[in-house]
């Protein structure tokens, strides 16, 4: 049962992540605006992890979802998250009124909270799941 | 450590790919192409060719806008756009700016004005409503 919910909170995460990847796939130059908004990088910078980063969600999405490479994924999604939320509120401290990004349009109007309650909910996924799970899949195949 | 390894170099793959395809419409150098851009000065002497639009939230435009433009902002997109669209004509220009030099919602607008609506002449402001209130 436990490694059934563990199996579940996997699967959650691994579709917003590949949702979130896709959203912005389909819109990298608004998602370079996005990025761009934050402040922090230069716009060439910003353009690169703008056609790289929706990929990288994907993949380990999808790698959450096979079991392949899981571990990797998790720390790559850790990671990514964790630099997410600490640019979320850089940007708040800073006083900009940034846009989220996180899911293209659809996240156009979020407020802070709601941005940065999301960031956090995925966090503690994350790292629940690299430890809940052991970050083994191994372990989670009779699952 | 090998596995993110891995997977970072995967997705290097299709995001350099879709880097090439999508070369010819994102400028690497900045966020708004020279072309794109307009001063002040520019706009003005386009007079009756130029749709100025105003891409702060409501309540700015509402204190103070230029003279004759027209609100269309984010908070407010699908009701906003209907409006601009009844004022707009296929040879206006159209002038979009927003609170001053370092604010985002003019692009935005922009951004969204091209790839969505499809328009074509649309610039954003140099310096935004900061810039025009200088130049009044």
């Amino acid at each position: 049962m436990k490694k059934f919910l563990w199996r579940l909170v996997d699967l959650v995460i691994a579709v917003i992540f590949i949702y979130a990847g896709a959203v912005k796939v389909l819109d990298p130059v608004q998602f370079a605006n996005d990025i761009d908004n934050y402040k922090i990088l230069p716009w060439t910078i910003g353009v690169g992890l703008a056609f790289y980063l929706p990929w990288l969600e994907i993949f380990c999405g999808l790698a959450l979802i096979f079991r392949l490479l899981y571990r990797g994924a998790l720390s790559i999604l850790t990671a990514l998250v964790a630099i997410f939320t600490i640019a979320t509120i850089a940007a708040k401290v800073r006083g900009l009124d940034i846009t989220c990004g996180c899911f293209g349009h659809a996240s156009q109007n979020w407020n802070f909270p709601a941005h940065l309650a999301l960031d956090l909910v995925l966090l503690a996924g994350v790292i629940l799941l690299f430890y809940a799970t052991g970050a083994k899949p191994r372990d989670l195949k009779g699952a | 450590m090998r596995q993110a390894l891995i997977l970072a170099a995967l997705a290097l793959v299709p995001g350099l790919g879709q880097a090439v395809y999508f070369r010819d419409r994102v400028s690497w150098r900045s966020p708004i192409p020279a072309s794109e851009m307009i001063t002040v000065t520019q706009a003005r002497a386009w007079g009756g060719n130029a749709i100025w639009v105003d891409a702060r939230p409501d309540e700015e435009f509402a204190r103070d806008h230029v003279p004759g433009a027209l609100s269309l902002n984010e908070d407010r997109w699908n009701e906003l756009l209907p409006q601009f669209l009844a004022a707009w004509s296929p040879e206006k220009k159209i002038v979009i700016y927003c609170s001053s030099q370092s604010c985002n919602a003019s692009r935005e607008v922009a951004h969204r004005l091209r790839n969505e609506a499809q328009l074509p002449n649309v610039f954003v402001l140099k310096g935004g409503w900061e810039e025009w209130l200088r130049n009044r």
